[in-house]
């Protein structure tokens, strides 16, 4: 599903990944640990195309096609999801024009036919209803307003609706109590599937606890430190990062 | 009476070279046309190319403190339209009124008290105009205004002049898609306890378009009111500006007012001119002014392509939304779909 071969991405002129390698095959679950500033955000943003993170060597490979040379709607129209850490607020756009736009762009890019209001309504009010997403928050101007639960409800959501080949989720387990984890946690199980491959991308061995990962790689500086199965989280919640980094170099 | 167009060197047209922009015909010798309709019971209409003014239109017309091109078109206009609506009349539907042709025009417009409109006015774009407009709004009066003015390849200026009574209620919105010289000057006095204006507006301006809005709200009495809020798109080579000045008179306590400009520039060619300014001379006000002049938030951006939209179909998304607050307060349904119906397609030309 996924291949990234010795990485690195400049952000600014400024190497933060520096020849990371990963596989994720199809309907596996990995997670991506690292202290602040290993580079675990900017992983995501290079998977996903933000402008501005340069691949400077290495490749991406997505499903047999090198992801670097699409934009971030091309990618999300071939199935690949980055739920965001912070999802933006944007004033003067309903949480539903949200969601028909993003639906029906995807749609046009794979060359299917457009939903319309109606259809996109149902599709949505099914799925939402699951991750307690009320109506009263599709009315509402796109995450304005939202509780950090809100918005990370929102993200699954999105994702639940798109049903990606690939998900990233990134730190999707900052800013929520242990109920509001619980909830977003059990929309992520339930969208585990044979033809899915996620990453969990986290500072956290919380988030593990809830959705638990078939295999674990620790990121520091921008490479991939240290590999394990989900036992490699417990370690490190006992050791902690600095024993980790030490003992792997 | 002599009336002279305004240069560049007085500093409220600083930003609009009008003597440029009409070049030697100026606004000439024509008369302009005002058209209304239609007519509901209780609106008196009155054309004043004709003789015999009634008593109303005598005692109205001519009177507010014009500015410079009013004055011209004071002196020279021989067409135009004086309204008048009956006390406590509420007329229902939206009463059109279009400025057509080219040269001079006036317009006045009376509610009496306790009388409510709502105008929407068009601008034909294809002739150079100057229009003053005097409205001129009784004891707890209301006027909804909405204002559209197309994209012009001609000279197109308008100053609209206004005094409130005791509790009257003006709001407006000006949607303005630019023009070679576009000039909407407000000139709004109020004199009553209780009045208040809710003046919003966008422009999405492309090319090497041009709208300038100038706003003056004078704060005469206190616990009076005013709002301001413009948003501005400016892509190509185009210029916005908003000038909005106002002014809290001595004693005038208990005045709120409020007033924001921003403009979002799609270019390098790019051109916004914000300049909010307050002149308080009261002590017990509340007051507050802003602008701000910025590009597209790059991780809205991001957010939105990352979901699927492309990018030009994700800058439109996000221009709406940024004009969409200026928008959203146009009471009347059928007017405020129009005006985003024309802002739609404003957007998908500026983003092309």
């Amino acid at each position: 599903m996924l291949e990234i071969k010795n990485l690195h991405v400049a952000v600014d002129g400024k190497e933060i990944l520096r020849g990371l390698s990963l596989r994720v095959d199809a309907g596996e679950v990995h997670a991506i640990m690292g202290p602040n500033g290993s580079g675990k955000s900017t992983l995501s943003y290079a998977l996903a195309g933000r402008a501005g993170y340069e691949v400077t060597e290495g490749s991406i490979m997505y499903r047999g096609e090198d992801l670097g040379a699409l934009a971030p709607e091309e990618r999300a129209a071939k199935g690949v999801f980055l739920a965001m850490q912070y999802p933006v607020e944007i004033p003067g756009v309903t949480t539903m024009m949200f969601l028909k736009s993003a639906i029906n762009a995807q749609r046009r890019a794979r060359g299917e036919d457009e939903l319309d209001a109606v259809a996109v309504l149902k599709t949505v009010r099914k799925k939402a209803a699951a991750l307690n997403v009320s109506e009263e928050m599709l009315k509402r101007a796109l995450n304005v307003g939202f509780s950090g639960g809100e918005k990370k409800r929102l993200e699954i959501l999105q994702m639940a609706l798109f049903e990606p080949k690939l998900a990233i989720l990134d730190e999707t387990d900052s800013g929520l109590d242990i109920d509001a984890l619980r909830l977003v946690a059990e929309g992520v199980n339930a969208l585990r599937a044979p033809e899915r491959a996620m990453l969990l991308i986290t500072h956290y061995q919380r988030l593990l606890d809830y959705i638990v990962p078939d295999r674990i790689h620790v990121l520091a500086k921008g490479r991939i430190i240290a590999e394990g199965g989900k036992e490699l989280a417990l370690e490190l919640e006992a050791k902690g990062y600095e024993q980790i980094i030490k003992d792997a170099a | 009476m002599t009336a002279v167009l305004p240069t560049r060197r007085i500093e409220e047209w600083k930003y609009s070279d009008l003597a440029r922009a009409l070049g030697d015909t100026g606004f000439g010798e024509d008369s302009a046309r005002a058209l209304v309709g239609p007519i509901a019971q209780g609106i008196d209409v009155f054309s004043l190319d004709e003789p015999n003014r009634p008593e109303w239109v005598k005692a109205q017309y001519g009177k507010l403190p014009a500015n410079s091109v009013s004055a011209v078109s004071l002196a020279k206009a021989r067409g135009g339209v004086a309204l008048r609506v009956h006390k406590n009349k509420h007329v229902e539907a939206p009463l059109a009124l279009d400025f057509a042709g080219r040269g001079h025009v006036r317009a006045l417009l009376v509610l009496d008290e306790g009388a409510s409109l709502t105008l929407v006015e068009r601008c034909d774009p294809s002739e150079t105009r100057n229009a003053g407009f005097e409205i001129v709004l009784g004891r707890n009066a209301r006027l909804d205004h909405v204002r559209i003015a197309p994209n012009s390849s001609a000279v197109q200026v308008e100053e609209i002049s206004m005094t409130l009574a005791h509790d009257a209620q003006y709001r407006a919105h000006f949607a303005n898609f630019g023009a070679k010289l576009s000039r909407l000057e407000l000139a709004i006095a109020l004199q009553g306890e209780g009045a208040g204006v809710d003046l919003s507006g966008v422009s999405v301006l492309s090319d090497s378009s041009h709208a300038d809005v100038t706003t003056q709200v004078t704060h005469a009495v206190g616990q009076t009111q005013s709002l301001q809020l413009f948003k501005k798109v400016v892509g190509g080579g185009a210029q916005a500006v908003y000038q909005g000045k106002v002014t809290v008179m001595p004693n005038a306590d208990g005045s709120d007012s409020r007033q924001t400009a921003k403009a979002l520039l799609l270019g390098p060619r790019a051109e916004a001119d914000l300049k909010p300014e307050l002149e308080i001379l009261a002590d017990d006000v509340k007051c507050a002014h802003g602008a701000a002049v910025g590009d597209l938030d790059a991780d809205s951006l991001f957010y939105l392509r990352a979901r699927g939209i492309p990018e030009k179909n994700a800058r439109h998304l996000l221009l709406h939304a940024f004009l969409e607050d200026a928008v959203q307060g146009i009471a009347n349904v059928d007017l405020r779909e129009m005006v985003r119906g024309a802002v739609a397609r404003a957007l998908d030309e500026v983003t092309a």
